[in-house]
């Protein structure tokens, strides 16, 4: 990583570390109760309170006429910058209190009085699916927040038809992401212009959608970001940028929120989700027919929920052959956090069904987990369920590497006595989004430096050196010359830094600017030297003509009296219109399918139910591998990061209200979580020119259900419900036992 | 509210400033504990007292036969002393298991006694120990047994004005000791449940026993009457089983997010045989 060393010593600037001259600070009031309508809202107190500026409330921002359409929301607008008229959840902004300094907005933070009159509440999507239940959005009576079907064959005939059946249903529960840095955003208005500095991974949806709240162009606002201390999909979609925008617009001043840690944990969670599985088996184990059920809680916004089950819903096919599928895929309003991306979005849930859920098939059909699986992994032109045709699919490979690295056949030296020992596994299929977009514009000055825009964010996943790295690949220049450049919406359009594409995409995009640089030096050099373009050779940073002579790149752009040689490149995957109209989806779904798996070794007390991962190992197809350090970092770090989810990490809801929205009762995994022996693989093609897939979330999916399984194997006790508390492994264990 | 943060002269002037504004003004050492309660609007206090420069409160002395903690002493501090590593071993190591190590470095023993915070792992050693608390305030100094320092969820029996300025225990070169914690979650959770054991054998006979269990109920927890039916006997496995099972009984456990109440009444049996365990080698 180029920053490295300012990362270390702390000298890197983050959005969170960014001010501008004027600005003053907001500090946002939240609602209590869980769904309440706003009765009044009194302002007197903490507007006279020391230094504060104004008081913000929805009814201010519902009256302003420079906010001509104040909800938002990338799937529905159903979001208001502040609650109007009433809240939906606990943590609900109500109110943005502006002040001079932080400390200030703060203490008059607490002296808005607000009148609420509570409603009934409801926190359990099947409850909010209920008639008579409580509606969240006047609009959606139902609470329905997505639905969407996938069908192929005769499910119903193969069912009956099968040797064998097998039925289960697994929960997994609200969890946060955790970004190190909180969401924080610094708005200023010029006329009609924004420029809006945010810690986002979605910059181009933030100026869109500001666009369309404020009506005016596109142009007009200005997106930019620092690298994020983390995002793990929480910063994106839009968070604050609405309520700070609006704010900035009103008062006519630059605004500035950053988030405190409660705040962050209120802002945005993992979609809980329920799913309901049944698979026919036929007498030699081969799955003939999949039916599936997966209810997701959207919280009290849509955010990006009604889309986002769709694709739940293609990535709970998994990697294996179905001749016969069926699947219900639904999003539900509740007064709970809105639900939003969490690193391996929407397919962590199903993963954890589909992985336990062919475990326990082996376990009744009395064969190996791993056998039942090469039996059934999907193969290269197998067809997918919505008939889109598969390549580039390596399932077969990716559970050999894993399982031979855990060496899943070995047997281990007994556990000592109280402790049992086991090894399970797990693959998965992730679906990419057709139809993203990504640009890069690259620039070569007289000086050999290299600058590159783009609006890929760096979020310490390394896209800063990977795209350095990579333009200087194809480029032919030295690493060091290139300079890559902070998100910045005036500059280049990306679609997002999301869903493991940034790699894939800017390897096209950049590739392309390359060439088309290549191109202009040609004909420069051949001007220049007098030749034809088509006798010059490239070389490292040069060009050489037929007779032995050389031009250095900053030589042939110095001759060309050109300021600088510019290249563009564009990447747009083919766009589909499977997923355009619910609920029936057919046809193409991914431009290319992610690919992972992981292997564990664990040992579980049986007298406390607390697992220890021994060992654990990842696999993910990279196809062809930009830099091994970064690759590696990612797929253990992609472990790490899902350690957390599967053994201990939930936000607890009680009452309506979130218990425990602070790091000492909402715990991640501290380096002592982490295996001694934790290792990866990035498989790559023999093709040096192969697609490069994206590694940034090959291995969190298949890490709890390779754990469940291990203590499964380990223990006989099947665990249907994440987080494996301890807790909940006794109770399996004496549970087993027992039966 | 922002709060001031007063560095008074010497103790006295502490002492007397806390006594004057009793809701007001909060005591501050490492911060560790009470500037997240400030940050989650727990406690809101209008004064911060400082007694970060009183040098005197740090440090651990050997003073005849007893070890003198000062109140200032930080977690690492005495999780590194050699006095500790050789006198009080299960002191250290209890210390040595809070939070993290930046935790550790900052965050001070006296601190950690006056948040009475239930799930926290010194005070359930210190009360095995029969540790002292030393305490100045407006009336002049006391000692109140550590024991009797906690009253329940955050709360303790200190009086308004009153500083703990540190802590002596009673050695005894014949005693082993042992401290087990049980984490549910991260490993650098607060317990879910601790246990501290002392024991003392003439040869193979057992002539004291103690057990004390942390984080299952507001504060530490003694079972005299279960560890003495235990004097006597060679502490075998049966003898540990039994004190165990009975103390696991006897608890009246919590509930949070570290488990129900069934589940630490299982852990308590399991620990507490363990750390019995530990002492009979």
């Amino acid at each position: 990583m180029p920053d490295a060393a300012e990362r270390v010593v702390g000298t890197l600037m983050y959005t969170v570390d960014h001010s501008i001259e004027g600005m003053v600070h907001g500090k946002l009031v939240r609602s209590p109760y869980p769904h309440a309508t706003i009765l009044a809202v009194d302002i007197s107190r903490a507007q006279a309170s020391e230094g504060v500026l104004r008081v913000i409330t929805g009814a201010d921002i519902a009256a302003a006429a420079e906010i001509p359409n104040p909800l938002f929301g990338l799937a529905r607008r159903d979001q208001p910058p502040l609650a109007m008229e009433k809240v939906r959840y606990a943590g609900d902004p109500v109110a943005l209190v502006v002040a001079d300094t932080p400390a200030n907005a703060r203490a008059a933070a607490e002296s808005v009085m607000i009148d609420y009159d509570e409603l009934p509440f409801v926190v359990d999507p099947e409850q909010a699916l209920a008639s008579g239940a409580p509606v969240l959005h006047e609009l959606w009576p139902g609470n329905e927040c997505g639905e969407w079907r996938l069908e192929t064959g005769d499910t119903d005939g193969a069912m009956a038809a099968a040797e064998h059946l097998f039925e289960s249903e697994y929960h997994s529960p609200m969890a946060s992401p955790v970004p190190f840095e909180p969401h924080v955003a610094v708005a200023v208005w010029e006329g009609n212009s924004l420029d809006i500095w945010t810690a986002t991974q979605w910059p181009a949806a933030v100026q869109g959608e500001l666009a369309h709240m404020f009506d005016v162009s596109t142009e007009r606002v200005r997106v930019r970001t620092f690298p994020l201390g983390g995002g793990y999909g929480s910063k994106s979609q839009l968070k604050i940028e609405p309520v700070v925008a609006a704010a900035a617009r009103m008062m006519g001043r630059p605004v500035r929120v950053e988030l405190d840690r409660d705040e962050v944990f209120l802002t945005v969670a993992k979609h809980p989700a329920k799913m309901w599985i049944r698979t026919g088996v036929d007498a030699s184990g081969r799955f003939v027919a999949r039916e599936m059920d997966l209810l997701y809680n959207g919280g009290a916004y849509a955010v990006l929920t009604p889309k986002a089950v769709a694709q739940g819903m293609l990535r709970s096919v998994g990697p294996y052959r179905f001749p016969n599928m069926r699947i219900r895929s639904r999003g539900v309003y509740t007064n709970t956090v809105p639900s939003g991306s969490f690193r391996g979005a929407m397919t962590n849930q199903c993963a954890f069904a589909y992985e336990s859920h062919v475990d326990e098939i082996a376990t009744g059909l009395g064969i190996d987990p791993v056998e039942l699986r090469l039996k059934n992994l999907s193969c290269d032109g197998d067809r997918f369920a919505t008939g889109q045709v598969m390549h580039d699919v390596h399932f077969h490979e990716l559970v050999q590497d894993v399982t031979q690295v855990i060496g899943w056949n070995d047997s281990e030296p007994p556990p000592m006595s109280g402790r049992a020992r086991g090894k399970g596994m797990a693959v998965i299929l992730k679906t990419t989004a057709p139809g993203s977009r990504s640009e890069v514009r690259v620039e070569l000055f007289a000086d050999g430096r290299v600058l590159v825009h783009t609006s890929s964010v760096d979020m310490g996943q390394g896209v800063l050196g990977t795209l350095a790295q990579l333009t200087a690949h194809h480029l032919g220049v030295d690493f060091e010359a290139v300079t890559v450049l902070d998100p910045d919406t005036a500059a280049t359009f990306d679609s997002m830094t999301a869903g493991s594409r940034t790699t894939h995409v800017a390897d096209r995009a950049i590739r392309e600017a390359c060439e088309s640089i290549r191109a202009q030096l040609a004909l420069f050099a051949a001007e220049q030297m007098g030749v034809d373009p088509s006798e010059l050779r490239f070389e490292a940073g040069s060009v050489a003509g037929p007779r032995g002579e050389r031009l250095r790149y900053s030589e042939i752009v110095g001759r060309a009296r050109v300021s600088a040689v510019v290249g563009e490149g564009v990447y747009q995957s083919a766009p589909s219109d499977a997923l355009n109209e619910p609920p029936d989806v057919r046809g193409v779904v991914a431009d290319h399918w992610h690919q992972g798996a992981v292997a564990v070794e664990v040992e579980v007390d049986l007298e406390t139910g607390k697992v220890e991962l021994q060992r654990c190992h990842g696999a993910a197809w990279a196809g062809r591998v930009v830099n091994p350090i970064r690759a590696r970092q990612q797929s253990e770090g992609s472990i790490i990061f899902g350690i957390g989810p599967a053994l201990f990490e939930e936000l607890v809801v009680v009452d309506g209200q979130v218990s425990n929205p602070n790091l000492s009762d909402y715990m991640i995994p501290s380096i002592l979580d982490v295996p001694i022996e934790l290792t990866s693989s990035s498989l790559e093609s023999a093709d040096p020119d192969a697609d490069i897939h994206g590694v940034g979330e090959m291995t969190i999916p298949a890490v709890a259900p390779a754990i469940a399984n291990a203590i499964a194997r380990a223990t006989g006790a099947r665990i249907r419900h994440l987080p494996l508390t301890p807790e909940r492994v006794l109770r399996a264990i004496l549970g087993a036992e027992q039966v | 509210m922002i709060a001031r943060f007063l560095e008074p002269r010497d103790l006295d002037e502490a002492c007397r400033t806390l006594a004057g504004d009793e809701w007001g003004a909060k005591v501050i050492s490492g911060g560790t504990a009470l500037v997240l309660m400030m940050r989650q609007g727990l406690v809101v206090p209008s004064t911060l007292v400082s007694i970060g420069h009183f040098d005197a409160l740090r440090g651990i002395r050997r003073e005849g036969s007893r070890m003198w903690i000062g109140s200032r002493t930080t977690h690492t501090a005495i999780a590194t002393s050699a006095n500790m590593l050789t006198w009080l071993p299960s002191l250290a190591e209890a210390c040595r298991s809070v939070g993290n190590i930046r935790i550790r470095n900052v965050g001070t023993i006296g601190g950690n006694l006056a948040e009475a915070d239930y799930a926290s792992d010194p005070p359930t050693v210190l009360v095995g120990l029969d540790a002292v608390c030393h305490v100045i305030g407006p009336e002049g100094e006391r000692q109140v047994p550590v024991a009797d320092l906690a009253t329940g969820f955050y709360a303790t029996s200190l009086q308004p004005g009153e500083i703990i300025t540190g802590l002596s225990v009673l050695l005894d070169p014949n005693r082993v000791y042992a401290y087990e914690k049980y984490v549910s979650r991260s490993s650098e959770d607060r317990p879910c449940v601790g246990v501290a054991t002392m024991a003392r054998f003439d040869g193979n006979r057992l002539e004291r026993l103690s057990v004390v269990v942390g984080a299952v109920a507001p504060v530490p927890q003694r079972f005299e009457q279960i560890t003495e039916q235990a004097v006597g006997t060679s502490l075998d496995d049966r003898v540990r089983r039994d004190i165990a099972r009975a103390i696991a009984d006897a608890i009246d456990p919590i509930e949070d997010g570290r488990g129900s109440a069934w589940y630490r009444r299982r852990i308590t049996a399991v620990l507490v045989r363990r750390a019995l365990e530990r002492v009979s080698q």
